[in-house]
């Protein structure tokens, strides 16, 4: 009974904040949406670039040096085949993928051809890459006695930058609904908290919470969307694993952002510190720029965050034509961190229960 | 009733009879760090009566009045609570500020399973809640804000009811209609557990007083049992064992 009755609560409730609701979920989500159109240029910095052989003659001195030459301009990384560099493409794992052609020691060799793939659907890398094309061609001019030739090669659909940050922004959405507006209705369920703690219990209310404000999320989604066919983007949205991961993302956000709030017991310095985890994660989650740009350091950070992986994910759903089993480890990752969320989440509502 | 969260309270036992006790606290002690709040304090709520919990400031009755509806877990002893659940009214009004009262009385009706439309219309007719219905809780008055938080407690019959100081901010008439409420309900076999500092108001219609002081039970008599002496009211009798018993804590003459 709990459940449905908290339900219809938080429905009446939505109507008295009809016009917060209306704002955070049509107005900021369609704003940040048409802001993207802004958008045009990228900085280029560092980023991972994956490196393999064309084939079986090339040796490992040859991948050796040209690794060592890629170290001065990207975080150069060799794969064992083709089809997996392909792959680490696809999953963001690697911003560009360098194939070396046999015989570069070759005396009788006069012209190489080096192959500089890159994915079509990230945007921000794709000034960086021609700038790695043309480096990397003098580069391999200078070190061997044959004229080398860079060509680089664009995979998958090519899409604007504004294509490319329309699901970075609807993320963003979903991180500011997360790490505010979600806090500032627990703070406000404070009032009549211990009414409710008789009534019913803190996890039924938690959880009636989590799942209405998650089934929310489909509302920016459709703004988005309305928003994308205005400006006749080519974007996915409505995939369906790229919904399943946004919600996936929301419900770890929340579990974060409420436990905080519990563990605060429903404070507003909860609320301030949400707001703080949410700039952290918009700064350190490297959405819009790839790894290993402005820092190294960032790279690695980025690494760590599940938000990163949520993007990848949903990035690539709504923007490239892949299939969903490609990023099965990344999902698997993302549900596991979604179940410690949800566990931490317990806790602190264990430890609130025996605290009060 | 067993609440799964607190291990200190146990089930009530459906085959009680009348004069067997609805709700019973055995041997509450509560500290909060080096402060001690209640020191092995017994609280025993008969059905049909009229409880009053009274002590002053400081004395415990929140802290207790808290245990008993769960809100609270005791440092040591047991509760025994009604398998229904406690009707909670709360000293600072209770409820959804940002909904209608007749949103937050409809809230909780399916929360705790309500469905008594008259009795749901009897309580607002009596607390006069008719005429605010459609107006946003948290732009109550602090006495309609009571009233509703009254309501609430009591919307689904519960077998006891614990309302913690529920004249404050109500007027005169309102206080002589929730009186009424209160005997009414008392007469039907509910009991009723009020924590309060108008023991004045309450004077005419308890059953049973327990008197708080410093965390321990002062006074746990029957009303029938109670000897004023040589003190005119229930509330001069009380004020006086409470100074009795500030003079000997402190060692005043």
């Amino acid at each position: 009974m709990d459940i449905p009755s908290l339900l219809g609560k938080e429905v009446r409730w939505s109507r008295h904040r009809l016009v917060t609701l209306c704002f955070l979920l049509l107005v900021l989500p369609a704003f940040f949406a048409t802001t993207t159109a802004a958008f045009g240029t990228v900085i280029p910095e560092d980023a991972p670039v994956g490196i393999v052989a064309e084939n079986e003659s090339v040796t490992d001195d040859e991948i050796a040096l040209i690794k060592g030459g890629l170290t001065l301009f990207s975080e150069p990384r060799v794969y064992e085949n083709a089809s997996a560099a392909r792959r680490a493409l696809q999953r963001e794992q690697v911003y560009a993928v360098l194939e070396v052609p046999p015989g570069l020691y070759d005396d009788g060799t006069n012209n190489v051809t080096f192959t500089l793939t890159v994915d079509g659907s990230v945007v921000p890398f794709e000034q960086p890459s021609k700038a790695i094309q043309g480096i990397a061609g003098g580069y391999l001019d200078r070190e061997f006695d044959a004229d080398v030739t860079v060509r680089r090669e664009v995979v998958g659909g090519t899409h604007s930058l504004s294509e490319y940050l329309l699901p970075v922004f609807l993320l963003g959405i979903v991180m500011l609904f997360a790490f505010t507006y979600l806090p500032y209705t627990l703070a406000r369920e404070r009032d009549v908290l211990d009414r409710l703690l008789v009534e019913s219990s803190l996890d039924a209310v938690v959880a009636t919470k989590i799942g209405y404000f998650a089934a929310l999320m489909l509302i920016p989604t459709l703004a988005f969307g309305a928003a994308a066919a205005y400006l006749n983007y080519s974007v996915t949205l409505f995939a369906p694993g790229a919904i399943a991961v946004l919600l996936l993302t929301f419900v770890y956000l929340a579990a974060i952002s409420t436990s905080i709030m519990i563990l605060t017991n429903f404070d507003t310095v909860g609320r301030f510190l949400n707001v703080a985890v949410l700039l952290a994660a918009i700064t350190f989650s490297n959405l819009v720029y790839p790894v290993g740009f402005f820092s190294p350091v960032r790279r690695e950070i980025a690494r760590l965050i599940p938000l990163h992986y949520s993007m990848v994910v949903t990035r690539s759903l709504t923007l490239k034509d892949t299939p969903p089993s490609l990023y099965g480890d990344y999902v698997l990752a993302l549900v596991g961190f979604t179940v410690l969320t949800l566990f931490v989440l317990k806790l602190s509502i264990e430890r609130y229960k025996r605290t009060i | 009733m067993t609440r799964p969260t607190d291990d200190d309270r146990t089930g009530g036992d459906d085959h009680r009879n009348d004069h067997d006790p609805i709700l019973a606290l055995r041997e509450i002690s509560k500290a909060y760090g080096d402060v001690t709040a209640l020191s092995g304090v017994d609280l025993s709520v008969e059905p049909g009566t009229i409880h009053a919990l009274v002590g002053p400031n400081g004395s415990g009755k929140t802290t207790l009045f808290r245990i008993a509806l769960g809100l609270t877990r005791p440092s040591s002893g047991s509760v025994d609570a009604p398998a229904d659940g406690i009707g909670p009214g709360f000293q600072r009004a209770n409820f959804y500020r940002d909904l209608t009262v007749a949103e937050n009385l409809d809230v909780f009706a399916a929360l705790t399973g309500a469905d008594d439309e008259a009795w749901r219309e009897e309580l607002c007719s009596t607390l006069r809640l008719d005429r605010v219905r459609d107006r946003r809780a948290g732009d109550l008055s602090g006495g309609f804000g009571k009233k509703l938080d009254l309501a609430l407690a009591l919307l689904n019959r519960p077998a006891v009811v614990c309302l913690d100081e529920p004249m404050g901010d109500l007027d005169d008439v309102s206080k002589t209609n929730l009186l009424d409420l209160l005997t009414d309900y008392r007469d039907e076999g509910h009991a009723v557990v009020v924590s309060t500092h108008q023991l004045g108001a309450f004077a005419d219609v308890i059953d049973h007083l327990t008197v708080l002081h410093d965390g321990a039970v002062l006074v746990d008599e029957p009303r029938a049992a109670i000897d004023l002496g040589e003190h005119d009211s229930l509330h001069d009798l009380y004020v006086a064992r409470s100074l009795a018993a500030e003079r000997d804590a402190t060692g005043d003459i």
